[in-house]
Parts: C-alpha cells; sequence; structure tokens
C-alpha cells in the first residue's frame, strides 16, 4: 500500500483504502525484497493463535495502548481465536525469546509494534509457517510484512497550527531515538511551522526512551527554558504536556487523546488507529491468503490529527486544515527545496521525496538542532 | 525445661539449602494464592511454566543464554564482596566489556582465531578500566566504591546508547538503534548456546578454588573480613583490594564481550538488559560461595525465563516482578532465620 517513488499520492491514498494490498518496494530505500511467496496455508478461527508483542505497556495510552485496541479489534472479529500479548518487550536479546515463546505456542501469526531487527529476523527465519508483522521495519522475508502510519502528514498539519501559535518563533521536540521516525516527525513539524512562519526553528532533546514521564518531563523543562512554546515529541506517554500545561506552553501530543492532561496546553494530537489493518491481515491469515507486505497507513486511514484544543485559535486551526485537505487532494508539502541543517541542499527545488524517501529520513531538515 | 532461640554464626549446609528450598515453596504458595484470587487456571499456568522452561529445547537453550552473564556478574560482585567492596557497577563494566569487543570486532580485520580471542581481552580490559577509577578512589582516598560503581553505569549504558545511535550505527539501515551485525561469533554448542557457558562455569570454579584453596586467596578472604586484623598481620590490604577489584571488573566486562559476541550479536543500547544489577542479586543469594554464583545465576534465569512465558499467559509483567520479589523477599528472610535454632535448656 506504499507508494513507489513514481507512485502518486492519489494513487498511494486509493490504495491506501484497501488495506491488504501491498506493493513491492525495492526501489524506494527499503532494504528488503517483497518475494512472490505462496500465502500460508489457512487456520480455522478456532485454532488461530494470534501473538502481539509490544515495546510499551499497555496502560500506557500511547502508542502500546493504540495497538491493544487493534488486538482487541482482532478478539472482537474473531471471537474463537486466541489472541496473546506480552507487555515491554525490551529491544535486546530478550526479545528473540519472547517471539520464539511465541512461535513456540503455536502463534500463526506475530505483530510487534516496535523494529526488533535481527531480534525478530533470527526468530522468523526458522519459523516460516508463522507469519509475522513488523512495525517500523523495511527488511522483508517469505513470511515477515511490515507497517508503519504515515504520521509525518498530520505532523506537518499540527506544525502548521504550532506555527501560527508560537510567540517565540522557537519550538521543541522531544525524541525517543536518533532513528528515522523522530527525524521525519520533527522535519515534518518544523516544516508544517515553517509554512506560516519562515523563520520557526526547532529544539531537538534526544532521552533514549519510547516510555520514561522522568525523562521527558525534565527534557520538556529545558525545552520551555530555552524559549521554546510548542512542544511535540514521540513519546507514549502524556509528561511533557503536563509540563506545558503548567509552563503556559502548548504541546502537540501522539497517539491519543490525552488533553484531560493538560486541557489548555493541548493543540492536538498524532491518532493512530491499527483496528482496521490487523483485523485485516489476521482475515487474510486466516483465509489462507496472507503474503508479506510493506503497508503505510495514510493520512485519514489510520493516522490523522485529533480534535483541536479548546484553546487552539479558529486561526491555526483554519490554515492546518488547509493544508490537510491539500494534502488529502493530492499534494505533498515534502517538496525541494530542502537543506539540511548543514544548509547543504538534499532536496532540489521541484523534487517530490517518495513515501520511501520520507520514511527512512536519516537528516535534520535546516532549522532543527540538537538530532 | 524451657525453649530457647539461639543464634548460630554460621547454619549447617543442609539447613541453608533447605530454608531455601522452603522460602522458594512459600513465595510460589502465595503466588498462587494471589493468582488463584483472580481466577486463573493454577495448573495450567505451572505445567505452561515447567513447559516453556524445562520442556522444551528452545526453553533450555534461553536458560543457558541467561545463566551465561549472569553467573559471570553475580561472579563478579561475589569476589568483590570477598575483599570487602560493593560493586554495584557491574552493569556499567558489563557495557564496557561489551563497548571494547565490538570495537575490536568492528574494526580490527582479522580470521576469527586472531579476533575472537582479542575481543575477549578487550572485554576484560575493558570491565576493568571502567572500574579502574572507582577502584583507586577506594584504595587511595577511601571514596566509598558503593556509590562511584553505582554512578558510572549510566555513563556506561549511555556510551553504548550514543555509538550504537551514532558513529558506530549500522551502515546498512537494516538496524536503527544498533551496530552492524559483528563478523565475529563465539562459537555455539547446542543450538544458539554458545562456549560461554561453560566458560563462565569453569571461571566461577577457577575462582573459587584461587580463594579457597591458596594463600593469596586467604589473604584476601582475611583482608575482606577485617582490614584492620590483614594489616595487622602484614597483609597487603591495599594491593589485594586493586587487584581484587580490577578482576571484578574484568569478569563483569567478560559478561558484556560474550553477550555481544556470543548472544546478541550487535551492539545496542538495551544489550545489558539488566544483567548487571541481576549480578547483584546472584551474588547475594550465593553469599560468598562460588557454587552458590552457579546456582543462583541458575534460580534467576529460571525466574526470567518463566517471566516470559508467563507473559504471554495473559500475566501481566508487574505480577511477574511482583513473584520475582517475593522469591528473593522469602529467601533473604530465610537465610537469616537459617541461622537460629530452637534450643532446649533446663530451668535454672
Amino acid at each position: 500500500m506504499i507508494d513507489i517513488r513514481n507512485l502518486s499520492r492519489r494513487r498511494f491514498l486509493e490504495l491506501g483504502g484497501a488495506a491488504g494490498v501491498s506493493i513491492g518496494l525495492s526501489q524506494a530505500g527499503l532494504t528488503g525484497v517483497a518475494r512472490a511467496a505462496a500465502p500460508l496455508p489457512a487456520v480455522a478461527e478456532e485454532d488461530a493463535v494470534i501473538a502481539f508483542g509490544y515495546v510499551g505497556p499497555t496502560s500506557d495510552e500511547g502508542w502500546t495502548w493504540t495497538h491493544e485496541q487493534g488486538r482487541q479489534a482482532v478478539a472482537a472479529a474473531f471471537p474463537k481465536a486466541k489472541s496473546i500479548f506480552v507487555e515491554n518487550i525490551p529491544y535486546s536479546a530478550d526479545a528473540s525469546r519472547t517471539f520464539r515463546q511465541f512461535v513456540e505456542e503455536g502463534a500463526h501469526m506475530v505483530i510487534t509494534n516496535s523494529n526488533y531487527g535481527d531480534f525478530l529476523y533470527d526468530v522468523a527465519k526458522n519459523a516460516p509457517e508463522t507469519a509475522f508483522l513488523h512495525c517500523d521495519d523495511r527488511t522483508m522475508m517469505d513470511n515477515l510484512g511490515v507497517f508503519y502510519p504515515s504520521h509525518w502528514y498530520p505532523s506537518y498539519i499540527t506544525g502548521v497550527a504550532a506555527g501560527v501559535m508560537s510567540k517565540n518563533n522557537k519550538l521543541g521536540y522531544i525524541a525517543s531515538f536518533p532513528v528515522p521516525t523522530s527525524f521525519t516527525g520533527s522535519n515534518a513539524f518544523l516544516m508544517g511551522a515553517r509554512s506560516v512562519k519562515p523563520d520557526a526553528t526547532l529544539q531537538v532533546i534526544v532521552i533514549n526512551s519510547w516510555f520514561d514521564p522522568q525523562a521527558s518531563t525534565q527534557a520538556a523543562r529545558a525545552l520551555i527554558d530555552n524559549g521554546a512554546d510548542v512542544l511535540f515529541g514521540i513519546m507514549d506517554e502524556p509528561g511533557y504536556l503536563q509540563v506545558a500545561e503548567q509552563r503556559g506552553a502548548k504541546a502537540v501530543m501522539l497517539n491519543t487523546d490525552t488533553r484531560r492532561f493538560g486541557p489548555k496546553a493541548y493543540v492536538s494530537s498524532i491518532m493512530f488507529d491499527f483496528r482496521k489493518f490487523y483485523v485485516d491481515q489476521v482475515r487474510a491469515r486466516l483465509e489462507g491468503k496472507w503474503t508479506p507486505g510493506q503497508h503505510l497507513l495514510p493520512l485519514a486511514d489510520g493516522t490523522d490529527r485529533d480534535a483541536w484544543g479548546e484553546t487552539v485559535p479558529t486561526e491555526a486551526a483554519k490554515a492546518a486544515d488547509a493544508a490537510r485537505e491539500k494534502i488529502l487532494g493530492g499534494w505533498s508539502p515534502f517538496e525541494g527545496e530542502i537543506k539540511n541543517s548543514k544548509g547543504e541542499v538534499k532536496v532540489a527545488a521541484g523534487q517530490r521525496m517518495s513515501e520511501g524517501d520520507i520514511y527512512n529520513w536519516n537528516w535534520s531538515i535546516d532549522g532543527v538542532s540538537g538530532l | 525445661m524451657a525453649i530457647r532461640i539461639q543464634r548460630v554464626p554460621s547454619e549447617s549446609l543442609a539447613g541453608g539449602v533447605a530454608a531455601r528450598l522452603v522460602a522458594i515453596v512459600l513465595a510460589l504458595v502465595v503466588a498462587a494464592i494471589v493468582f488463584a484470587f483472580t481466577g486463573a487456571d493454577l495448573g495450567k499456568l505451572g505445567s505452561h511454566v515447567l513447559k516453556s522452561t524445562f520442556g522444551s529445547r528452545f526453553g533450555l537453550m534461553d536458560l543457558g543464554l541467561i545463566m551465561t552473564p549472569l553467573t559471570l556478574t553475580g561472579l563478579a560482585v561475589m569476589i568483590a564482596l570477598k575483599v570487602g567492596a560493593w560493586n554495584i557497577g557491574a552493569e556499567g563494566q558489563f557495557c564496557a566489556g561489551a563497548f571494547a569487543a565490538t570495537a575490536v570486532a568492528l574494526f580490527v580485520p582479522g580470521p576469527n582465531v586472531v579476533v575472537l580471542p582479542l575481543m575477549f581481552v578487550a572485554g576484560a580490559l575493558g570491565g576493568m578500566i571502567w572500574i579502574l577509577i572507582p577502584t583507586l578512589a577506594r584504595a587511595y582516598a577511601d571514596v566509598s566504591e558503593l556509590i562511584t560503581t553505582l554512578l558510572l553505569n549510566f555513563v556506561g549504558v549511555l556510551l553504548i546508547y550514543y555509538v550504537a545511535t551514532g558513529p558506530w550505527l549500522d551502515p546498512s539501515g537494516v538496524s536503527f538503534a544498533s551496530t552492524a551485525r559483528l563478523p565475529h561469533d563465539v562459537p555455539s554448542f547446542w543450538g544458539d548456546v554458545h562456549w560461554g557457558l561453560p566458560l563462565a562455569i569453569l571461571l566461577t570454579i577457577a575462582v573459587a578454588a584461587v580463594l579457597n584453596f591458596t594463600r593469596w586467596g586467604y589473604e584476601v578472604r582475611i583482608a575482606g573480613s577485617n582490614p584492620n586484623a590483614a594489616r595487622y598481620a602484614a597483609i597487603p590490604f591495599r594491593r589485594h583490594l586493586i587487584v581484587v577489584m580490577l578482576m571484578s571488573g574484568a569478569i563483569a566486562g567478560l559478561a558484556g564481550m560474550l553477550e555481544a559476541a556470543g548472544t546478541a550479536h550487535r551492539l545496542q543500547g538495551g544489550i545489558s538488559n539488566n544483567f548487571g544489577y541481576i549480578g547483584i542479586m546472584v551474588a547475594v543469594l550465593a553469599r560468598g560461595s562460588a557454587i552458590g554464583v552457579i546456582a543462583g545465576a541458575a534460580l534467576m534465569a529460571i525466574i526470567l525465563k518463566s517471566g516470559i512465558s508467563l507473559q504471554t499467559q495473559g500475566v501481566n509483567i508487574s505480577t511477574v516482578l511482583a513473584i520475582t520479589g517475593l522469591i528473593l523477599f522469602f529467601t533473604a528472610l530465610a537465610d537469616e532465620l537459617s541461622h537460629y535454632r530452637i534450643v532446649r535448656t533446663k530451668e535454672a
């Protein structure tokens, strides 16, 4: 469902409407090659075991919680199937142990909500009868497909609102690790802001965790101390929203509607919804039609902005929603000229970044510091 | 006749082992009662745990893989205790060892037979360097090694995060938060279980032999139990302290090397899996005995592995941690209680 370099955004959206469709992507900077593997054999619903491996706790009201909603949708759609999950799987050899345990328990499909790299591949290689869906990954195998929400569109849209609302023209971003998703989110957010405030800058603090309320809170304080008045981040918990609320700043969140933790500071959130995608994937697996694909959940179908917060001025909401409509109409904000933080032109004027380029973004744009 | 409770300085081996077993059973009973209240099927959970730890090839392999670093970090903490030092920094030394071994693996070209031994040396040296400053500070300025080794843990973990997501990031783009796959592996002898396990056990036995059957070991033990008495007996306390602490760091560093080159095959931020901290528990459970370190590491491996399989049965991660805590709590209690005996005394 992800686009290829020469696939138009409109075509991409059409594909996105039919979750489950996948296209080989080897030319879009993704390392794996989609193979013409025969689908895994069908499984009777009452025999099926679907396993979910989570990077955080299901109670995080964030990333893992949204995936847990997906699991519950699967459980509701296939009530006779058994669904199991493990929370807080670390990025270490413990991850392999957990995935292998899933296979040992007869899982027909294993879905993770984080990229575990080799720790997953090592298990998948030795479990050809198990289908794996690996979040935020680029590598494919005969039994391993990848998926991710295209969060850069709502990041850009909320960035527009942040640009209108920022008084200091200074934004802050709390990153987990210096990985593509952090680059993409922070770049898209600043590009949105710069579409209305060309002088806006964004300072990033990396905290080496997706879920560390103490570290994200400290980072938020430091960013606000440095003058940032709108915060954004890639955290699985609402810690920095509370800091923004106390300090009179604004915050754009991720994953879920967390406005009750900071109703005045809440601008919006990058919302994810994996329910339909998971149910479609599991259905394909049970019916014997599943083959590995590379899926990016598109804007308005798996990822979107949340309803605007109570203090968001109408002009900010209007400007941002106008950008959203434009994107839905086929326009891409990710067009040259784009310079990196050293001032070098990385995307020439008139050139449009492909979905693969955006997904694999590994450099900061001009105006971003700290990443 | 009256009954009196009397404290004995050292309990019998049988008494100690019995107390431990009672403690573990008691902890499991308490956990079972809690589970029963939540409506879980105890028989199913129990058989599931047994099957996924001892009853399957993968279960046993995992036990071996978890036991390898735990034996070494446990040994590292244990020998430091012998000389009266608390090495809380096995986590940091583990990271430093993994870091140094990875550096050799990634940047020193050459065949396995040359590079792998170099990685061993680098791992041990890395751990040793990591504990060097706390050691010298303790030996010459009486700075508490408890604090210095602990604080360096954070530095070690962050160092790995930095190189694994920065300069040493996998250039192939396959992995985002780890180095490239290491070109040299510690060879495996059974499935995924590598020679690190027998090496860790042999090293533990060797250290036990040296501590118990050599003059040096005797001096170390005296120095650890009473530094003043040791000095009075012309035992060079400071020298022993420095040597043993450096050995402790080297052993923890070796654990990191084995985890990177034997189990994880890449360096990444989470590589330590808290093995350094769990090593403290292993050492406490071992109570100064090397065989105890092996048994303690095995027990912790069983607990950690059971934790993974319990989670797939819908048991919450917090519950798993609570059970781990219960077992350690009861064990600590049992250890203390086994020092008491009931004696009958005649009324005066």
